[in-house]
């Protein structure tokens, strides 16, 4: 009989394999045991440029490229190690001080052990990621040693020894191999090479005992960078979490806990898998900082999180699971502003003692609030209140703040004394963050950049680091970064990879003269056609040229042509990587962040006036009554003979004298455009609005001369009405193409209750109905909502009404079930964007699939694929939120700037009240701001509200009658503010509209 | 849980340490069970199989299944998957498509490399039991009947030798610079698109080639060279198995 044993022995691989048995437990709470073999080899290098041996035995890829060695043959020196040294980091120094490795004044030849970077993806994916990023930076020389996979690293865990004693321990042989294994080929060289120290960074203090009995050179993060040049600057950036559990730890009669411990994972879980807890993203309210809101599926109207007890440690954006309170603790949205610097001014950033969640003034604050819901009696209108009990996800960030000058002591200004302070975010939504520093003095007055590392149960605050700063408050360069930073715009010049995917010819490039050139196939020369682009004032980047012409049989032909990008950016290299993750240009007032590289946007795609272009063209058989009778799609060339701004256009066009081609073409054009809005309208699409203004800069400092409201031209509506039919056309031809994978653009009705208040509102103070069944119906009442007095007034409640609604999305159309894919604001069956690839990113996708839908080109895996396409959109949506926002508040700082030392009376208009404030919105800046109870006197005068009605009424010290829609006078000045030294835009009440 | 496929560029080093072009360690003994007319075990990686042969045996009249049962042998593949083979504890019916694809691929592949037109009116009965699966599946039950059947000593024109072939990168990744992968283990099944292929012999003449995951056009030739190439290092293996089985029959005889 013969056996099965394996003959092990016998076999020459045997003694380097081993195996890794692990056991995991699954979503489904299910556990397995998993054993993956490990093939032990010799022939991993070391990667120094000093050595020769590990040179010899290098791997090579599949094509016999040497991957170049990483790590310097020169290595910085600090005191401890003049010799030079390379770092090898355990994990919690990555986990501790992610940020001080990205600096780039230290933290150079690194190498990262692959028992240190598997533990990393455990505990931080986040971190883990912007690991990799290092490893592929050129200049950092971060090397990942794949130590578990080398015979001589490998180490196996011993009986009753825990993983993280043995990965210390590998950590630890590991550095030890590579120190002598450097002295050993430093040696076999024979030059005068010199020999760098290899030293482990650890914060782990029987770590770092371990390795000194082992005789290998180690240091803690905090000894070390205390060795470096910049140490104060680094110092603040190691995380002060670690440190202050450990002093915790010794003072072992733990403080005492200020919040609710938090569910475990899998009484999260199951809760919510039951219908007991709800999951959704925690919101803070923009007008009360103790107020926030969760969306969940269950419930049609957003759940409340009232106070800081419930809101239980999330943060703006968290994933938070909630439990729904008993429905006698239901409450009402408050009606109340609290903010949270006014509230909590003089705390002590080191209190940790006696201190309790919720400030006795912060308890009046809520507490009022409550008596008012009694008061009323009407408990119809609570809502279902529930408290946070876990968080799923947090989706901490850095954040942009300024120090809080009252929680720095007078004497550390000087002194270079660590000490807590605190930061206030920019954003309202985020609490204060306590951070501790060694620059107290040096960064009062200064944006700066921190993050947050924990939220303990026992801190009132959440405890951040210091990261950098952004330089003084209100310089223009300090605050365009903030804002940048803030709305997470990528604005770094584009990396080298990137600009080596250009054209080689760069400005000199032009559409090949030879109509053999490969790019000529497949592409029809239009340049004959009377093509021209109408733009804003100023525009560079053209992305959209018209045309029209009369056919022999009374019909018109319409051609939209678009910028031809994708011909330029080919899917999956590096700039085409770069534009997917900026998503979109952002445009500020003075400064414009490029998705693609200036020699695309602003030349060689842009479709300027006199030069030949790509194109990628619809054209379009048109009846005079603007019914399309035929419509096909090609890729051009074009010469544009005009480039015309709106308002030249519009001259041109009222001017009865110009008879020439172009002109007449824009005449066609005009009437067509005016009969397809005019079908639209009766279709149901709403014209919306929103504050717009714009300003006015000098054009060599940029420095805001004016704010202007925008003026609305036919030819804007023109240019509008023909870019939603071309992406109206190219939806429907690329869904037909790619049912499951194309790239559209939604918009959802919105929920009915997202219109309770403003019609209840409407009905109150003006005796209107809203009517919101359908977007005709809503489009009808809004246009009914007139105040003869007033002509205002209705685009005031079109813009309250714009922000009753959904947000407009990409996505793929697989995703969603056709009727889902209606675009309720243009009353659109079906829409994608396709007129703006230079600027946008979904319409670059839309350009490859419709060229493979008209059999162009072969369509790219990476827009076939679902999974990649959802996570392009989840991407862009985020990021044109993002630009949204942040050109937002671009105007908002300089609408500030051009009122700077100004104080002007303007018309408002009260959109919203308060029981202790209001909100007035002024048309003629496009601000929007409040005035609170103390503002209208020196002392607060008494009030009292009448939330039904939506009327405050003061007496005492002021007496004043506010009510909602009104129109008042306000004073808009400029105020420093106290103690931050930041700078406000303020509005004072002048007169109430008819008092 | 440890890393993914996607730290194959940092050091050119796959998830278990290997190069692209190395194979696991293959091992494999015959004549394992005497109650069989042949038999093998055998090993790649983690994957472990037990095959038997039995037959050719007259065959037994079902009803007329056996369509090619007339002047030449028919060749019948059995798989049972244990139940504590995978990750996941689970039992697998008859008729899972999966098993039932990979038992006609075994036959057909063995039906044009086997002479049975020696055997008319017969039936070889091939018996694959799967104790443990960690990739290449087909390959190694490929390789393991190849061995049970030469232990059974039925006449065939060469060694049906099998491996798999993968790439670095997936396909909507579309990687250009993807380097072709050999012997895949279920975790990169997983993750990476790959084939399975089986040579007859030295030659490069293709018996059998599988691709049921996308990738680009351009990957495909590399990989299909890399798996062929592996296919030879597998028969190297196995005809080494079968010259020390032979060596020892031999001296025992001598006895
Ligand atoms: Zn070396």
């Amino acid at each position: 009989m013969t056996s099965l044993k394996r003959s092990l022995a016998s076999d020459p691989y045997a003694s380097n394999i081993s195996s890794k048995v692990y056991v995991r437990s699954t979503k489904s709470g299910k556990v397995q045991k998993i054993v993956r073999e490990v093939y032990l080899r010799q022939d991993i290098p070391c990667s120094s440029k000093l050595c020769s041996a590990c040179l010899k035995t290098a791997p090579r890829d599949a094509s016999g490229t040497l991957p170049p060695f990483v790590l310097s043959d020169t290595p910085a020196g600090t005191k401890e190690f003049p010799q030079g040294h390379y770092l090898v980091p355990d994990t919690n120094a990555l986990l501790n001080a992610m940020d001080l490795f990205e600096h780039n004044s230290a933290f150079y030849d690194v190498i990262i052990l692959q028992t240190v970077l598997e533990e990393l993806r455990n505990r931080s994916l986040p971190l883990y990621n912007r690991l990799i990023g290092l490893t592929k930076s050129e200049d950092k020389r971060f090397y990942v040693f794949f130590n578990d996979f080398r015979l001589e690293t490998y180490v196996t865990r011993e009986v009753g020894e825990s993983i993280n004693d043995r990965n210390d321990r590998a950590v630890r042989k590991a550095v030890h191999w590579y120190s002598e294994h450097l002295t050993q080929s430093v040696k076999t060289a024979g030059q005068r090479k010199i020999n760098p120290a290899i030293v482990m960074l650890s914060d782990d203090k029987d770590n770092l005992s371990k390795a000194k009995a082992d005789g290998i050179s180690a240091s803690s993060l905090e000894k070390y960078v205390a060795g470096l040049e910049n140490s104060d600057q680094l110092l603040d950036m190691i995380s002060v979490a670690k440190e202050n559990r450990e002093m915790k730890d010794a003072n072992a009669k733990a403080a005492e806990n200020l919040y609710q411990e938090y569910f475990s994972v899998s009484k999260m879980m199951t809760g919510v898998k039951n219908g007991t807890l709800h999951q959704g993203i925690f919101n803070v309210s923009p007008y009360n900082y103790l107020e926030g809101s969760v969306h969940v599926p269950a419930f049609d109207k957003s759940l409340l999180v009232l106070g800081r007890e419930n809101i239980n440690r999330s943060v703006q954006g968290d994933v938070v699971v909630i439990e729904i309170l008993p429905k006698d603790q239901w409450k009402e949205p408050s009606t109340k502003i609290i903010e949270e610097d006014t509230l909590n001014k003089n705390e002590n950033p080191d209190a940790e003692d006696g201190e309790q969640v919720v400030t006795e003034r912060e308890r009046r604050a809520l507490q009022e609030e409550v008596k008012q819901v009694h008061s009323k009696g009407t408990e119809g209108r609570a809502q279902p209140t529930a408290r946070v009990v876990g968080v799923v996800k947090r989706n901490w960030r850095q954040y942009v703040g300024h120090i809080d000058e009252s929680s720095v002591s007078q004497a550390a200004k000087q002194s270079r004394k660590q000490q807590m302070v605190f930061l206030i975010p920019m954003d309202k939504r985020i609490p204060k963050i306590r951070v501790r520093t060694r620059q107290a003095g040096e960064i009062i007055g200064k944006r700066v950049l921190v993050t947050i590392d924990s939220w303990d149960r026992d801190s009132r605050y959440p405890v951040g680091h210091f990261v950098r700063s952004l330089g003084d408050l209100e310089t223009k360069g300090a605050e365009t970064e903030a804002l940048l930073l803030e709305y997470d715009v990528q604005y770094r010049p584009f990396p080298k990879a990137v600009l080596d995917c250009l054209p080689k010819e760069g400005h000199n490039w032009i559409v090949p003269p030879s109509m053999d050139d490969p790019g000529w196939v497949n592409r029809r020369d239009l340049r004959g056609l009377q093509i021209c682009s109408i733009d804003p004032i100023g525009c560079q980047d053209i992305d959209d040229a018209l045309h029209a012409r009369p056919l022999p049989n009374g019909n018109f032909e319409v051609g939209v042509h678009i910028a031809d990008v994708s011909h330029f950016v080919k899917p999956n290299n590096a700039m085409d990587a770069e534009a997917s993750i900026r998503g979109t240009t952002v445009y500020l007032v003075d400064k414009r962040i490029d998705m693609l590289p200036m020699l695309l946007g602003t030349d060689l795609c842009s479709l300027k006036p006199y030069v030949e272009r790509y194109a990628f063209s619809a054209i379009w058989e048109i009846t005079p009554d603007a019914e399309i009778v035929n419509s096909e799609f090609t890729k051009s060339v074009i010469k544009s003979r005009e480039a015309f701004s709106y308002q030249d256009a519009q001259n041109r066009v009222d001017d009865a004298s110009q008879q020439d081609e172009l002109t007449t073409a824009m005449r066609t054009l005009l009437m067509l455009s005016k009969k397809f809005k005019q079908k639209r309208m009766d279709a149901g699409a709403l014209s919306l609005s929103s504050p717009e203004v714009r300003v006015e800069t000098e054009s060599e400092t940029s420095d805001p001369i004016d704010v202007k409201t925008k003026e609305h031209l036919d030819t804007m509506s023109l240019v509008e009405e023909f870019m939603l039919l071309a992406n109206c056309s190219v939806a429907a031809k690329i869904y037909d193409a790619f049912p499951q994978t194309a790239m559209l653009r939604r918009h959802g009705a919105p929920p009915k209750t997202n219109f309770e208040e403003l019609a209840n509102q409407l009905k109150v103070k003006r005796n209107l109905e809203l009517k919101t069944d359908s977007s005709k119906a809503l489009a009808d009442s809004l246009d009914a909502c007139v105040d003869p007095q007033e002509p205002f007034f209705n685009t005031l409640v079109r813009i309250m009404a714009t922000r009753c609604m959904m947000s407009a999305e990409y996505f793929c159309s697989g995703t969603q079930a056709y009727p889902e894919f209606r675009h309720y604001g243009l009353a659109s069956e079906i829409y994608t964007h396709f007129t703006s690839p230079i600027r946008r990113y979904a319409d670059l996708v839309a350009h490859r699939q419709l060229a493979a839908a008209i059999d162009y080109e072969q369509l790219d895996a990476s827009v076939r694929s679902k999974g990649k396409l959802e996570a392009v959109c989840k991407n862009i949506n985020v990021r044109h939120r993002n630009a949204q926002q942040a050109g937002r508040a671009s105007i908002e700082y300089y609408v500030g700037q051009a009122l700077k030392g100004r104080i002007v009376e303007e018309e408002g208009f009260v959109m919203k009240v308060f029981s202790n404030g209001f909100v007035v919105f002024v048309p003629r800046f496009g601000i929007e701001s409040l005035i609170r109870l103390r503002d209208l006197a020196d002392i607060e005068p008494e009030s009292t509200f009448d939330a039904e009605n939506y009327i405050l009424k003061t007496s005492g010290s002021r007496e004043v009658e506010v009510e909602l829609f009104e129109k008042v006078v306000v004073r808009i000045s400029d105020v420093v503010e106290e103690g931050t030294g930041k700078r406000k835009v303020k509005l004072e009440l002048v007169k109430t509209g008819s008092k | 849980m440890p890393l993914d496929t996607s730290t194959y560029s940092l050091a050119l080093l796959r998830l278990d340490g290997r190069r692209w072009n190395e194979l696991r360690r293959l091992t494999a003994q015959i004549s394992t069970q005497a109650a069989a007319d042949g038999s093998s075990y055998l090993e790649m990686g983690n994957t472990k199989v037990i095959c038997t042969v039995t037959g050719p045996a007259e065959g037994k009249r079902t009803g007329g299944a056996g369509t090619g049962g007339g002047n030449e042998a028919e060749v019948r593949v059995e798989i049972g998957i244990a139940g504590f083979s995978g990750v996941d504890r689970k039992r697998r019916g008859r008729n899972d498509k999966r098993i039932s694809e990979m038992q006609t691929t075994i036959s057909n592949t063995f039906a044009s490399s086997l002479f049975t037109h020696l055997y008319p009116h017969s039936t070889i009965n091939i018996n694959i039991h799967i104790l443990s699966q960690d990739g290449s599946l087909l390959a190694a039950c490929l390789n393991a009947s190849t061995l049970a059947l030469i232990d059974a000593g039925i006449p065939m024109r060469n060694y049906i030798c099998a491996c798999t072939a993968g790439s670095t990168s997936s396909h909507s990744a579309n990687d250009e610079a993807a380097d072709p992968l050999l012997d895949l283990n279920n975790l990169e099944e997983q993750e990476l698109p790959f084939l399975t292929v089986a040579t007859v012999g030295e030659s490069d003449e293709v018996a059998v080639l599988v691709l049921e995951t996308r990738v680009q056009m351009g990957r495909l030739e590399g990989m299909l060279a890399v798996g062929v190439d592996g296919c030879k290092q597998v028969r190297e293996i196995l005809d080494g198995v079968v010259r020390r089985r032979g060596k020892r029959i031999l001296e025992s005889a001598a006895v």
